[in-house]
C-alpha cells in the first residue's frame, strides 16, 4: 500500500495564516496598550497601526502559503509520513500499526470550506497533542487517508454504504439531555463568578442607586431574594442547556466492522473513532435528574496503550434506560447485558445508614461548640440534627441501588453515589479483583468488592460495599483466569 | 476463595517500618513538645495539664511505631501461583487482591537507601490498571520472585 505525496486543501493555508495571526497579536497586544498609554490615540497612530495589521496579514498569508507548499503526507512502506517545514524541514514516520486512532474534528472555519481536520493518534502518544495534525482536508480525502491507515490493520469489512448508523440523537432529546443534565452547578459557580464580578461593577455605579433599589425592594426583601435565587437558578439552567447542545447536537452513533464512529458538536462538528478491542467497561448512568424519566446515559471507557491515560467517552447521551440494551448489543455486543441484579443482604442496611449519617452524627457537637463560642447561638448544632433523616434516607437509597450479577463471564455491578451508575466488564478486561474486609464487615459476614480496568490513569474501579462474604469470594474466584 | 497465601515478608521488615515510622511521626512528637512548651511557658498552667500534649503524642508515636509495623507484617501475606499473584494486606481494612499473571506488564524491584542498608527490596509489578508492590523481601528472594512472575507471566501470553 503506498501513494503519492499528497498536500492539504488550500484553506490549510488561511488557518494556518489564523494561526500565526492570532500568535503575533498575543505578542503585539502589551506592547501596543503601552505605546498608545503613553502617546495618545492621533490620526497618526491609527495609520500606523492599520499598517502594521497590514504588515503582519501579508506576512502571514505568506507563510500560510509556504507552509501549504512544505506540507505533504503519504501513506508508503507500511507508515504514515507528514513532511512539514518552512525554513526547518521536519518528517515524521507513523508506523501504521501504532496508529491508535483517526479523529476528525471541523471548526467554523473548516466548516465554511467544507474541509475537516484530521488527527492521527499512536498508542504511548501524548495526551493532550495528537501525533499528527493535518488541519485541512476536503471530505473524500479524509476518507481515503481513513481508509488507507485503517485498511492495512484489519481486512476491511467492504460494506459500500459505510458505517451502519445505529442511533441518533433527536432535537426533543437533545433539549431533555441539557434540562436534565446536572451541569447546573458547574453553570450555577459560573453565574456565581459573573455576579462576583457584577459586584465590582456595582462599586462604580453610585451608592445612591444601589439604596434606592435597595429600599424599593426592601418591604419585601424575602420576595427579591427568592426572585433572585428563581432567576439565577433559571438562568444557570439555561446555560447548561446551551452546553448540552454545543457538544452534542446531531449526535451519531455508527459502527463498522470492529470500529464505532460517534460525530458530535454544533459550531465544531467532532468525529472519533472507538476501537471495539480497546473498550473496557460500559457505564449506564441514570442521572438524579433523569432516572425518574427511565432515562440514562451511556459512557465507554476505553485503555490507553502503555503510558497513555485511557479515555472515559460518552458512547450515547440520552436514552431510555430499557433501550441501553439493545443499543449496546448492536454497538459493543461484548458489554449488551443488563440482567436483572442480586440485592444486599438486609444486613448490610444498617451499615448504609450508619455510613451516611455518622458524618452528620459528629459534625453536631462541633457545630454546637463553635456556635455557642462564636454566635453566641446553641441551636445551629441542633438544627444540624435535622438533617439526620435525610442522610439516613440517602444511606438506604444507596443500599437498595447496590446490586451485583456475574453472568455470562461478565461482572454487572451497580451503586450510587449521587446518579445511580451500572457498570459492566467482561471477566477477561479485569485487571485485578479484591475482597476488602474490616472487622465491622468481618462479624457481619459481610465484605466489599472491588474489580479494575484499565482506564483512566488510575484505572477505572467498579464494586459493591457489604455484599454477602461468600458472594463476594466466590466472585472473585470466578472473575479468575481459566486453565 | 483458596486458603491465604502463603508467604510471608522478610522478618526485618518490622525494623525497617519501625524505623521509618519513628522517622516518620518525628513531626508529632514534635507538635505535642511545642504545645506543651507553650502551655507550660506561656499559658503558664499547671504541669500535669500541660504535659497532657506531649504524651498524647509520645503515646501515639509509641502505638504506631510498636504496634503498627507488626501488625502490619503479620497481616501481609503474598504467593505467586501458577496463574495468578495473591496478596494479603492491611490492618484495619484487610483487603485480598488476585492480580492474574497474563494481565501483568512488566515487573521491577526497587530498592530505596533505606532498604539496602537493611537488604531489603521491593517488587513491583504493573497491569493497565497500575501498579501493585510486594514490599521488603530480602533481596534475593526479591530477585526471584520477580524472574518468576515475568516468567509465568510470559507463558500466559503464549497461550
Amino acid at each position: 500500500m503506498s501513494s503519492e505525496p499528497r498536500h492539504l486543501h488550500p484553506a490549510a493555508m488561511l488557518l494556518d495564516a489564523i494561526k500565526s495571526i492570532r500568535r503575533s497579536l498575543s505578542a503585539f497586544v502589551i506592547p501596543g496598550i503601552a505605546f498608545l498609554a503613553s502617546r495618545g490615540f492621533s490620526g497618526r497612530t491609527f495609520v500606523l497601526i492599520l499598517l502594521g495589521a497590514l504588515v503582519v496579514t501579508v506576512l502571514a498569508a505568506l507563510w500560510g502559503f509556504l507552509s501549504w507548499r512544505a506540507t505533504t503526507y503519504q501513506v508508503t512502506g507500511g507508515a504514515f509520513r507528514l513532511r512539514r517545514g518552512v525554513i526547518q524541514k521536519n518528517e515524521r514516520t507513523i508506523p501504521l500499526d501504532h496508529v491508535q486512532s483517526v479523529d476528525t474534528v471541523q471548526g467554523i472555519i473548516q466548516r465554511l470550506f467544507g474541509v475537516v481536520e484530521l488527527r492521527i493518534e499512536t498508542a504511548g502518544g501524548g495526551v493532550s497533542e495528537p501525533d499528527a495534525s493535518l488541519s485541512a482536508l476536503d471530505r473524500a480525502a479524509a476518507e481515503a487517508l481513513r481508509r488507507e491507515i485503517g485498511g492495512s490493520r484489519r481486512e476491511p469489512v467492504e460494506t459500500a454504504a459505510g458505517p451502519a448508523i445505529l442511533r441518533r440523537l433527536g432535537t426533543r432529546d437533545l433539549l431533555i439531555a441539557g434540562a436534565t443534565s446536572g451541569q447546573i452547578g458547574v453553570a450555577l459557580s459560573l453565574v456565581a463568578v459573573a455576579s462576583q464580578l457584577f459586584d465590582d461593577l456595582g462599586d462604580f455605579f453610585s451608592q445612591d442607586v444601589i439604596r434606592r433599589a435597595y429600599e424599593a425592594a426592601a418591604p419585601n426583601s424575602i420576595v427579591a431574594v427568592l426572585l433572585l435565587v428563581v432567576a439565577v437558578g433559571v438562568f444557570s439552567w439555561l446555560l447548561a442547556i446551551a452546553g448540552t447542545v454545543l457538544a452534542y447536537t446531531g449526535f451519531t452513533l455508527s459502527r463498522e466492522g470492529d470500529f464505532l464512529y460517534i460525530k458530535r458538536g454544533l459550531l465544531e462538528r467532532r468525529e472519533a473513532t472507538i476501537p471495539l478491542a480497546r473498550i473496557q467497561a460500559v457505564r449506564i448512568v441514570e442521572g438524579v435528574l433523569r432516572q425518574p424519566f427511565g432515562l440514562a446515559s451511556l459512557r465507554v471507557e476505553s485503555a490507553g496503550y502503555g503510558e497513555a491515560a485511557g479515555v472515559s467517552t460518552t458512547l450515547f447521551p440520552l436514552l431510555p434506560r430499557k433501550e441501553a440494551r439493545r443499543l449496546l448489543l448492536d454497538a459493543a455486543p461484548e458489554f449488551g447485558v443488563v440482567p436483572a441484579l442480586n440485592p444486599l443482604p438486609i444486613r448490610a442496611l444498617r451499615r448504609y445508614v450508619f455510613r451516611s449519617t455518622v458524618p452528620v452524627l459528629l459534625l453536631a457537637p462541633a457545630l454546637t461548640v463553635v456556635s455557642s463560642l462564636a454566635l453566641d447561638f446553641v441551636a445551629w448544632g441542633l438544627a444540624e440534627l435535622l438533617l439526620v433523616l435525610p442522610a439516613a434516607v440517602y444511606g438506604w437509597l444507596r443500599y437498595r441501588d447496590a446490586g451485583w450479577a456475574y453472568i455470562e463471564d461478565r461482572l454487572v455491578v451497580r451503586s450510587r453515589l449521587l446518579a445511580r451508575t451500572t457498570a459492566i466488564a467482561p471477566r477477561r478486561r479485569l485487571q485485578s479483583r479484591a475482597v476488602i474486609r474490616n472487622p465491622f464487615q468481618r462479624r457481619a459476614r459481610l465484605a466489599t468488592f472491588r474489580a479494575q480496568v484499565a482506564s483512566g490513569g488510575g484505572g477505572g474501579a467498579y464494586g459493591v460495599v457489604d455484599l454477602e462474604a461468600d458472594s463476594a469470594e466466590a466472585l472473585a474466584e470466578n472473575l479468575g483466569p481459566r486453565p | 476463595m483458596k486458603a491465604e497465601p502463603a508467604e510471608r515478608l522478610d522478618p526485618r521488615a518490622k525494623t525497617l517500618w519501625r524505623i521509618s515510622n519513628a522517622l516518620g511521626t518525628l513531626p508529632l512528637l514534635a507538635g505535642g513538645a511545642f504545645g506543651s512548651w507553650v502551655l507550660l511557658r506561656v499559658a503558664e498552667v499547671p504541669f500535669l495539664l500541660g504535659i497532657l500534649p506531649f504524651l498524647a503524642a509520645a503515646v501515639l508515636v509509641v502505638v504506631f511505631v510498636g504496634a503498627v509495623s507488626d501488625l502490619r507484617w503479620r497481616r501481609w501475606r503474598y504467593e505467586i501461583r501458577e496463574d495468578e499473584v495473591d496478596l494479603q494486606r492491611g490492618i484495619f481494612w484487610v483487603s485480598r487482591t488476585l492480580v492474574p499473571l497474563a494481565r501483568i506488564q512488566h515487573v521491577d524491584t526497587r530498592q530505596g537507601p533505606l532498604q539496602r542498608r537493611f537488604g531489603l527490596a521491593t517488587v513491583v509489578f504493573y497491569t493497565a490498571a497500575g501498579p501493585n508492590e510486594i514490599p521488603e523481601l530480602s533481596a534475593p528472594v526479591a530477585d526471584g520472585v520477580r524472574d518468576r512472575i515475568a516468567e509465568l507471566t510470559r507463558e500466559q501470553d503464549e497461550l
